[in-house]
């Protein structure tokens, strides 16, 4: 579990992770790939950095799910192996991001126990990348019911939530509050107690944003939705564009939210998504903005402190872009889209 | 056909009876197959319709299922769906379209709120949400179609049957009903004057043996003498 005090070896596992990030494919693969289906993906990808998984997956799954899975795996193995070569505050702060797989591995969980799936396909569907250990993650699938889960999680950030929003569970009968509790969990920890310094004034820029657009979106999607639903509701601390109440009356009104955003330190990057807002219908357009100015975080990222958190947060990000990448590219093959739509739409270089 | 009939008053006025009620249920079925082909027009108007929204919608969602699948991955977008085990429920009632009955299906809890989706709002995106409301609209008109296209194939088995017997009416039932008839009226006419043959021979009979008889009795007389 995360540790704050003690030593902390940025030089050892920068100097991994370069090796790590050579290792990822260029752009001239990317090129490559756009132009295979997913059978020949596949086989491109059991000749390079994948090849492990793929074999180790091969006799259970196929085609692009075979991809998918792969994917995850390969992922889960890079990132556990950053928390294993991080020791003190670099682990704490590459564990605070990395948590998003243990948010992401609980909400599986509940699913499973939720809608009665089988403990195999839940398993499958876990991406082990997170903090929490292989023997916690086999109790989880093990448990019978979302209380023993959250009992199973106690000394996590995740208990003491999930405990909170039981009883709306039980009102409501869907699992909103629990998924709602789980992922406010992650985000608001994010921030919370970062020591921000010159080495990490970035990477806490990045997260500030991570935060920012993720309520900026969420408000959006409100609003879109036309539910009856206070977006304060959704609110998540820590970010540095509006409080609670300001994202609710800004919510109301999409234009004034627009304006705010583009007289926000964001507003460059995103004026032209900002633009597209105003006429498009669709949110995705926008999401995919959001996404791509937040990638130019971990661009910048990866330049600046060459020997702190920095590098290691920009390889994370980039394997994830990798990841995606090539999930996307897969599924946009399968799906039947066009090497242009794929490059167009999908693929974020 | 004809030739089973008796040809009797009796029977040619029950024919006629017949003739008349066939008639009056020609006209009526005609009637009625006329007011269900201009009914099964409209309900197809809207079939074709539904079916070309049926077609835009599945082909809306599919490609939104598939930007979620490339963009979130197929896990997170099972993930979402497994989050919620409540299915939307369909109740059905009937109406009634000159005298077919057809179902009139209501559904409730397709269309959801942001909420209400199980999935939780902070870790989805836009493009979950959209492929959720676009399977959402699918199965609306994926309903919608279920009630109009019933409708039409029961509108078009009703529009068979009473074209069937209308025809049957039209075109063998009466046209036999008019043989027997003229038939029955060719026979009485023929006994008729079979009779009349028969009366006018008796007569001529009784009025040459009255005469033969009216000879001899002159004759008589004349002997007498």
């Amino acid at each position: 579990m995360s540790t704050t005090a003690g030593g902390s070896n940025p030089e050892y596992v920068t100097a991994r992770v370069r090796s790590r990030r050579a290792a990822l494919f260029s752009d001239e693969e990317y090129r490559k790939l756009i132009r295979m289906g997913p059978a020949e993906i596949a086989r491109f990808m059991e000749e390079s950095e994948y090849e492990t998984e793929i074999n180790a997956l091969g006799a259970r799954h196929s085609g692009v799910d075979l991809i998918e899975y792969a994917l995850n795996r390969n992922l889960a193995k890079h990132f556990d192996d950053l928390l294993d070569w991080a020791e003190g505050r670099l682990y704490d702060l590459i564990a605070r991001y990395l948590r998003k797989f243990d948010a992401w591995n609980v909400k599986t969980v509940i699913r499973g126990i939720y809608s009665d799936t089988a403990r195999e396909e839940v398993e499958t569907d876990l991406i082990r990348a997170g903090e929490f250990s292989g023997r916690l993650l086999d109790q989880l699938l093990d448990a019978g019911s979302i209380e023993d889960v959250t009992e199973l999680l106690d000394g996590t950030i995740f208990a003491e939530p999930l405990r909170d929003a039981y009883d709306e569970y039980e009102e409501s009968g869907v699992l909103v509050p629990l998924e709602n509790a789980v992922d406010r969990a992650f985000y608001e920890q994010l921030i919370e107690g970062l020591d921000v310094n010159e080495a990490t004034q970035l990477y806490h820029e990045f997260l500030q944003a991570e935060i920012d657009f993720r309520n900026v979106r969420n408000a959006l999607r409100l609003a879109r939705s036309g539910a009856d639903i206070d977006p304060s509701e959704y609110y998540i601390e820590g970010g540095r564009l509006f409080s609670a109440a300001e994202l609710s009356s800004l919510a109301a009104n999409p234009d004034e939210l627009v304006q705010h955003l583009r007289d926000s330190p964001y507003g460059d990057d995103l004026s032209q998504a900002l633009d597209e807002l105003e006429t498009a219908e669709s949110l995705i357009e926008f999401e995919r903005a959001l996404e791509a100015a937040l990638l130019e975080y971990s661009d910048r990222l990866g330049i600046v402190h060459p020997l702190s958190v920095a590098p290691v947060i920009s390889y994370i990000l980039a394997k994830e872009r990798e990841v995606d990448n090539i999930r996307a590219i897969a599924r946009g093959r399968e799906a039947g889209l066009s090497e242009e739509e794929i490059e167009e739409e999908l693929v974020i270089l | 056909m004809a030739e089973d009939v008796k040809p009797t008053r009796k029977n040619l006025m029950a024919i006629e009876d017949r003739i008349e009620l066939s008639e009056r249920g020609h006209d009526t079925l005609e009637q009625k197959r006329d007011g269900l082909i201009m009914e099964f027009m409209d309900i197809l108007d809207q079939a074709q319709d539904i079916r070309s929204k049926l077609d835009e919608d599945y082909d809306t969602a599919q490609e939104k299922i598939n930007m979620a699948r490339a963009m979130e991955g197929d896990v997170a977008v099972r993930g979402a769906a497994a989050a919620l085990k409540e299915h939307p429920e369909i109740t059905t009632q009937s109406k009634n379209i000159m005298g077919v009955v057809v179902p009139q299906i209501e559904s409730s809890r397709v269309k959801k709120s942001l909420d209400q989706r199980g999935y939780g709002l902070l870790g989805s995106s836009a493009r979950i949400d959209e492929a959720a409301d676009a399977y959402e609209e699918l199965l609306e008109t994926i309903i919608l179609a279920a009630e109009v296209e019933t409708a039409m194939k029961k509108m078009l088995e009703e529009i068979e049957t009473t074209k069937r017997r209308v025809n049957a009416l039209e075109f063998k039932l009466l046209p036999d009903l008019h043989e027997n008839k003229e038939y029955i009226e060719q026979k009485l006419e023929e006994q008729e004057r079979e009779e009349i043959f028969r009366l006018k021979k008796i007569k001529a009979k009784k009025e040459e043996e009255e005469e033969e008889e009216a000879e001899k009795a002159e004759a008589e007389a004349a002997t007498a003498d």
